[in-house]
């Protein structure tokens, strides 16, 4: 099958004028040429598969913005290629945009006066739906979502909350092939996050809808996303799947143990024995980072357990978190 | 690609304008207010106007029924640049704040779907005061009223607004390149209250700045020659309609090639 959507070799470089301070400065700035050039995506290649819900993930100014734009057609690579389900977006921008649904978390779409009915009657007309898609595709919002108190409430009187469902829900109608979600859950909280996912989820299985999701919120990652791509620097760090993103540093587990006495102690004769691993005591417990590439968690336990006496344990995961963390700071070793 | 014509166009901007009117009616107090508002706004033009001529009987050869003429034709070519482009205006505010990238996703003509989705109702009572304007001076004119002398009318009204429309695009789309626009937009937009006078009552170095610079005289003095002194219409006057459309054209090109560069900030 054709990947939805191809990117080679793709960079995109910003011609950003040297600012001068002060008033001078600004007077000196309207008569100068003096540009630097800066590379916000560099050399960036990946091929997304129909019905893939892909993360796109990196620090901020890290050049995701950058990316989804010139998916978009909204920008044109300096050098590179890009193709969106067969299209180059920036030389048939109108052709794109029949092809792409798209939502920022802040930014709403939608008619800020009209109920959110109208926005939908608007979208059918302006996309050329079809009454019976539009009918089927309403009948699905309806089994999955309760949008009956949204449909006739003007956008802008909604809650941030109902907003971004909205426009999510706006972003699909006219069943695009692929939806640009950028922080889409930026700014709610917990139970509308958990609905939101819920229902992105839903309608990428339903339709089949290519989904690129930018977040900084690994809680989106984790319930949605089974491949990642981190970028950093405009750089590509990472492209592959979750399970393989945990296992990319060694496969980390924390060890927690609570000793007898003083913890502190306790740590520092711990870290005796186990001397290949950081070990770390805060007031509850003693916690020991093991790389099981090296050793396993059971056997540490075993050599700590056979010193001392162990009250409680608990084994922690690394979370998604940590590991983006360390990529982010660290970088790809 | 499906195809999306005039009809398809027309249909858009009358439903999203029907709710927008809609709207703005559920809020009935502001809706009053701004009606009251627009009211007192062209009776106190007009009477400015009146007190300034009930002074000056004739200005320069131009009796005070034919400068009410003007008076009229300026405030009826004024209407459309005011009811269908007024979101001109926040265009420097989209764009500075990054919101304008959200108008970049739809497969529709991104300079319509922009302008469409603001309608400034106030403008009608402008329209209404203007027709009416036109009709009593007309009357006093004593103008005859033919087929001919109507559609000359209505091509000379559509040609100053393109004019108008012209202007304030392209001051509008200023903002694709500078960061405060703002000055341009209110210049042209104050700029154009000399329409309404005969340019031949500035100097010539004005003169030859609205007629060529800031074409402001293109609104109502020459378009009003071709009706009201018919024998003293310059070439100019007659080549006022294929202008207004080029010039209109070519503001419309210049928003969109400003838009389509527009990269939008960060997010």
């Amino acid at each position: 099958m054709a990947s939805m959507i191809e990117i080679r070799n793709v960079t995109k470089e910003f011609k950003v004028l040297n600012r001068r301070e002060g008033l001078k400065g600004s007077l000196k700035d309207l008569f100068s040429r003096d540009y630097k050039t800066v590379r916000a995506v560099d050399n960036i290649s990946m091929s997304i598969e129909p019905g893939e819900i892909v993360g796109y993930l990196g620090p901020n100014g890290a050049g995701k913005s950058t990316t989804i734009k010139m998916m978009t057609g909204v920008l044109e690579p300096t050098t590179g290629e890009i193709l969106v389900d067969g299209n180059i977006p920036y030389a048939n921008r109108t052709k794109n945009a029949e092809n792409i649904g798209v939502v920022f978390g802040q930014r709403s779409q939608l008619w800020w006066a009209l109920p959110l009915i109208e926005s939908f009657r608007l979208l059918k007309d302006i996309y050329q739906i079809s009454d019976a898609d539009y009918d089927g595709m309403l009948k699905l919002y309806r089994s999955l979502v309760d949008i009956e108190p949204l449909l006739h409430k003007p956008v802008r009187q909604m809650s941030l909350g109902q907003r971004t469902l909205s426009d999510i829900l706006a972003a699909f109608l006219h069943d695009p092939k692929i939806v640009f979600l950028d922080e889409p859950t930026i700014g709610l909280d917990v139970s509308m996050k958990a609905k939101i996912r819920t229902l992105i989820h839903a309608l990428n299985k339903e339709k089949n809808t290519t989904v690129i999701l930018t977040t900084h919120d690994m809680g989106d990652v984790d319930a949605l996303c089974r491949r990642i791509v981190i970028i950093d620097k405009g750089k590509m760090l990472y492209d592959n799947d979750m399970e393989h993103l945990k296992g990319f540093f060694g496969n980390y587990r924390t060890l927690k143990v609570r000793a007898e006495g003083d913890l502190k102690a306790a740590a520092e004769k711990i870290s005796a024995e186990v001397p290949e691993f950081p070990v770390n005591a805060d007031e509850e417990w003693v916690s020991i980072l093991v790389d099981e590439s090296k050793s396993g968690v059971m056997d540490v336990l075993g050599r700590i357990q056979s010193r001392f006496s162990i009250k409680d344990m608990q084994l922690e995961e690394i979370s998604t978190e940590e590991v983006i963390k360390k990529i982010y700071e660290e970088g790809v070793s | 690609m499906k195809k999306r014509g005039l009809g398809f166009y027309l249909r858009i901007y009358f439903r999203i304008l029907a709710q927008d009117l809609k709207s703005k009616m559920s809020y009935r107090a502001d809706f009053i207010i701004s009606t009251i508002g627009m009211i007192f706004t062209n009776i106190s033009g007009f009477v400015s106007f009146w007190i300034l001529f009930r002074n000056f009987p004739s200005i320069n050869g131009w009796g005070y029924y034919e400068i009410l003429f003007l008076y009229g034709f300026s405030l009826v070519s004024l209407t459309p640049v005011q009811c269908l482009f007024d979101n001109n205006w926040s265009l420097r505010m989209y764009v500075y704040s990054g919101d304008f990238i959200k108008y970049c996703f739809r497969p529709i003509n991104l300079f319509f779907y922009y302008q469409s989705e603001v309608f400034d109702i106030k403008g009608l009572g402008q329209l209404a005061f203007g027709i009416g304007t036109i009709v009593y001076s007309w009357g006093r004119i004593g103008l005859e009223l033919t087929p001919l002398m109507l559609i000359k009318l209505i091509v000379f009204l559509i040609t100053a607004s393109l004019i108008m429309i012209a202007l304030q695009n392209m001051a509008a789309a200023l903002c694709f390149w500078m960061q405060n626009s703002f000055f341009v937009l209110d210049f042209v937009y104050r700029f154009r209250d000399y329409a309404k006078y005969p340019v031949t009552i500035f100097s010539p170095v004005f003169r030859f700045i609205f007629t060529f610079i800031m074409p402001i005289a293109f609104i109502a003095y020459y378009p009003s020659l071709v009706i009201l002194r018919p024998g003293e219409v310059p070439i100019l006057s007659w080549l006022s309609p294929l202008m207004g459309c080029l010039f209109f054209f070519l503001s419309y090109k210049i928003w969109m090639y400003g838009a389509m560069k527009y990269s939008g900030t960060g997010s």
